[in-house]
């Protein structure tokens, strides 16, 4: 799943470590996030959708792949 | 924060209430065992609840660090990876029990060591089992 983390983050003029402290989660997985190697659970989904006043899908891309 | 505190002051004061109980007791040829099982009972709740207050004064005076260190522990990608290599790392140990299974049939070993091996191996598909189904239920 792709998503826009990185770049409404530095939209927001916000580093990795300010952003995750935000939104209450490690550094790392705000990093994981953002190379897309990890898909965050709901709630954290939920809470970054709030954190930037953007609707979830608006960040968080789901591409479905081709049977 | 207090009530931590208050439960850390009294496990400690437990703690020392028994070694010096077991020190007192010496006296009245109290038997080894007791007094021995007495004294490091007593000995090792008093530090460890001294050891729990310290790094409850650590919170305390650093509150930025302590609050850093329970976003690590609480955040979801550290649980998820901890639940993962727990769930490997058991799958790992389980064959290699097997392995020593099969290891003790080749060197001839006692019976015991292989019935042991192997009903490790049962007990732990077993509760894979039963766990399945019981988060089945839950989830």
């Amino acid at each position: 799943m792709k998503n826009r983390l990185e770049e409404l983050r530095k939209a927001k003029g916000l580093c990795q470590e300010e952003l995750a402290d935000a939104l209450e989660v490690s550094r790392q997985t705000i990093g994981s996030l953002e190379r897309g190697r990890y898909n965050p659970s709901i709630l954290l989904a939920f809470k970054i959708s709030r954190y930037f006043g953007i609707p979830i899908e608006e960040i968080f891309i789901y591409e479905e792949e081709p049977l | 924060m207090k009530r931590k505190i208050r439960f850390y002051l009294v496990l400690c004061i437990i703690g020392l209430c028994l070694a010096v109980t077991a020190l007192a007791l010496r006296r009245f040829s109290i038997s080894d065992i007791v007094g021995g099982m007495m004294m490091g009972g007593g000995s090792g709740l008093c530090a460890m609840a001294l050891v729990q207050l310290l790094m409850l004064y650590s919170e305390w005076k650093h509150p930025e660090e302590a609050r850093k260190k329970e976003i690590a522990v609480k955040d979801e990608r550290n649980t998820a990876i901890q639940r993962r290599a727990k769930a490997v790392s058991g799958d790992i140990l389980q064959w290699g029990v097997m392995v020593v299974a099969w290891v003790s049939i080749g060197l001839d070993a006692p019976l015991w060591v292989t019935l042991l091996a192997v009903s490790i191996f049962v007990l732990r598909s077993v509760l894979d089992v039963f766990l399945i189904g019981y988060y089945q239920k839950v989830m």
